[in-house]
């Protein structure tokens, strides 16, 4: 081929094309890296709290329901926004200190956590992890799955399994990704990678608890899936437990 | 389709192929010459090929929005992730140079991507470089080792059964790429790229493997997955003899009579 057939060649297909949105990536690489150093923590001091939804979340205009062709009233919840009836508290929302420096030991567990696909989804919806940290992946039914991540620091994967595979992984760098299974579109959950052992997640009523962290004055940072990002500075004081609240508003 | 007719296939192809196997293979010796030489560091002469030849589609900063992209499908690769289908790596893992060699070489059939044999093998080697530098995963990350591919066992009666009862059962490539291979499984519809955009489970009866036709470059593609795509890697799954036997059914799905007329 010439070049001038070349050029002819991307002319031609210049002309036909047309016009299409540009779609986004999903996952996203969190607050640049930081400098972390462990010490001793005598007199720390505890966070516990809440995070919740103040307006109706009917009114969210969120399919709370599994895209599955059933009838409404068999149809599966999804598990991309849970809540508590009693509350309004919201599970699986990660909470997490963004910018301390120091503080507490990091321990990687020896036992990995797990995540199981089950009856075609992943179980828990949402791991928080620290760097270093492996997770196994199990496979507990009978057909095919596949796991796939899109993560871009961490070295992503999709691997076909079958029925009792067990794939160790392990995450090096601070990243949210997204696990998700090509088979079962409505099958997904969230690996949350921290460079700092000062996080949790949500129980089912939306409370958590951060133990030991050193006096002094923080951005607490909330993350869920739907509803997004939000922030608090929160002082903590010597040997006392201090109560927060994080509110998603539709504002 | 009876083994010997599909042994005197792949042999024809095998043919046609020489080339291009020569130079997949010949890649990693040839290496040590110097005219195989891929720069370290981006060079002029790759950014104004680059420039000229790729950023109409690949974009200015390779993030596949050039202004012929728009509605273009498959959409040109975005170079941003770092995410290449075409590899000799395992799941996830860069590719080599020698794997976006290769692709820039060949082409991607089915697609918009030529050959861009017009240009010249040192053009060719000069842009790898400004493609890495368009993703943040080749600072972070380096290739892992290439896969071992097997010795190849032969495409008798019983391998193909075998690799039937793979496709079929114990893998259920079925799923995507349907019983006959013809890329219309009960979960093709919806699969999406990492990009979000529709994608196909590749229709084998065509038989123009985006990858290569060879039954190496075959073998390699499931073995590797296709990174950003919903095709797995299933290199856990299978021992090197299976998957010899999935790689001969698999082939044994194309119709060369519907082949001609696409
Ligand atoms: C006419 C549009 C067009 C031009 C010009 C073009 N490409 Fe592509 N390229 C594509 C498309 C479309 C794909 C995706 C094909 C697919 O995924 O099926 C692609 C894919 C690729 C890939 C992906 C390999 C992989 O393993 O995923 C590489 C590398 C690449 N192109 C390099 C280049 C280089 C280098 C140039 C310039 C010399 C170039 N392309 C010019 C359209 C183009
Ligand atoms: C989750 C859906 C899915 C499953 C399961 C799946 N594939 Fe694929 N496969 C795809 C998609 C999508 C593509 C096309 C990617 C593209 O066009 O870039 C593909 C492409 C391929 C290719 C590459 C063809 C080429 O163009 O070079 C081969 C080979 C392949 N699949 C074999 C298999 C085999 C063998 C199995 C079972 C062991 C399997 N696939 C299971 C979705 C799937």
């Amino acid at each position: 081929m010439s070049e001038f057939q070349v050029m002819r060649h991307i002319f031609f297909l210049s002309v036909l094309c047309g016009f299409l949105g540009w779609c986004g990536i999903s996952s996203k690489i969190l607050s640049a890296e930081q400098q972390y150093t462990e010490i001793e923590v005598i007199d720390g001091g505890n966070v516990i709290g809440n995070v919740k939804y103040t307006d109706d979340l009917a009114a969210v205009g969120l399919n709370l329901y599994r895209d599955w062709e059933l009838s409404d009233t068999s149809k599966i919840p999804s598990e991309k926004l849970i809540f508590s009836k009693i509350n309004n508290g919201i599970k699986n929302v990660t909470v997490s200190i963004k910018d301390i420096t120091e503080g507490k030991k990091k321990v990687i567990p020896t036992i990995h956590p797990i995540i199981d696909q089950q009856n075609n989804i992943f179980i828990p919806h949402v791991v928080p992890i620290l760097t270093g940290t492996t997770i196994d992946i199990l496979h507990g039914d009978e057909g095919m799955h596949n796991i796939h991540t899109r993560s871009m620091k961490n070295q992503p994967f999709n691997l076909g399994t079958t029925y009792k595979q067990r794939i160790s992984k392990k995450f090096d760098y601070p990243e949210i990704i997204r696990l998700s299974c090509d088979l079962h579109k409505y099958a997904y959950a969230w690996i949350v990678v921290f460079d700092n052992p000062y996080f949790d997640v949500t129980d089912r009523n939306g409370y958590f608890e951060i133990c030991d962290i050193p006096p002094g004055t923080y951005k607490f940072q909330v993350w869920h899936e739907e509803l997004g990002n939000l922030e608090k500075e929160v002082t903590v004081h010597p040997k006392e437990t201090t109560s927060i609240e994080f509110v998603y508003s539709q504002n | 389709m009876k083994p010997k007719v599909l042994l005197d296939k792949i042999g024809l192809w095998s043919a046609t192929a020489v080339a291009s196997i020569a130079i997949m293979f010949s890649m990693a010796p040839m290496n040590a010459k110097a005219e195989f030489k891929v720069p370290t560091e981006v060079t002029e002469l790759g950014k104004d090929t680059y420039k000229k030849y790729c950023s109409p589609c690949h974009g200015e900063e390779g993030k596949g929005d050039g202004p012929l992209a728009r509605s273009m499908l498959p959409k040109p690769r975005d170079f941003s992730r770092g995410a290449y289908k075409f590899r000799t790596t395992p799941s996830g893992s860069l590719p080599r140079d020698e794997d976006i060699y290769r692709t820039i070489s060949f082409g991607v059939p089915n697609s918009t991507m030529i050959p861009w044999d017009v240009l010249t093998e040192e053009q060719r080697l000069s842009v790898i470089p400004v493609l890495k530098s368009f993703s943040e995963a080749f600072e972070v990350r380096k290739p892992d080792p290439p896969v071992e591919v097997g010795l190849m066992v032969r495409p008798t009666e019983k391998c193909i059964a075998e690799g039937k009862k793979i496709y079929e059962e114990k893998l259920e490539c079925w799923k995507c790429h349907g019983i006959e291979g013809r890329g219309d499984g009960p979960s093709a519809a919806e699969q999406e790229d990492d990009f979000g955009f529709p994608i196909k489970p590749f229709d084998f009866t065509t038989g123009k493997f985006k990858g290569g036709s060879t039954p190496q470059e075959v073998y390699l593609r499931f073995t590797t997955g296709l990174n950003g795509t919903p095709m797995p890697s299933f290199a856990k799954e299978l021992t090197d003899e299976e998957r010899w036997c999935l790689t001969y059914y698999v082939m044994s799905l194309i119709k060369p009579e519907e082949t001609k007329n696409k």
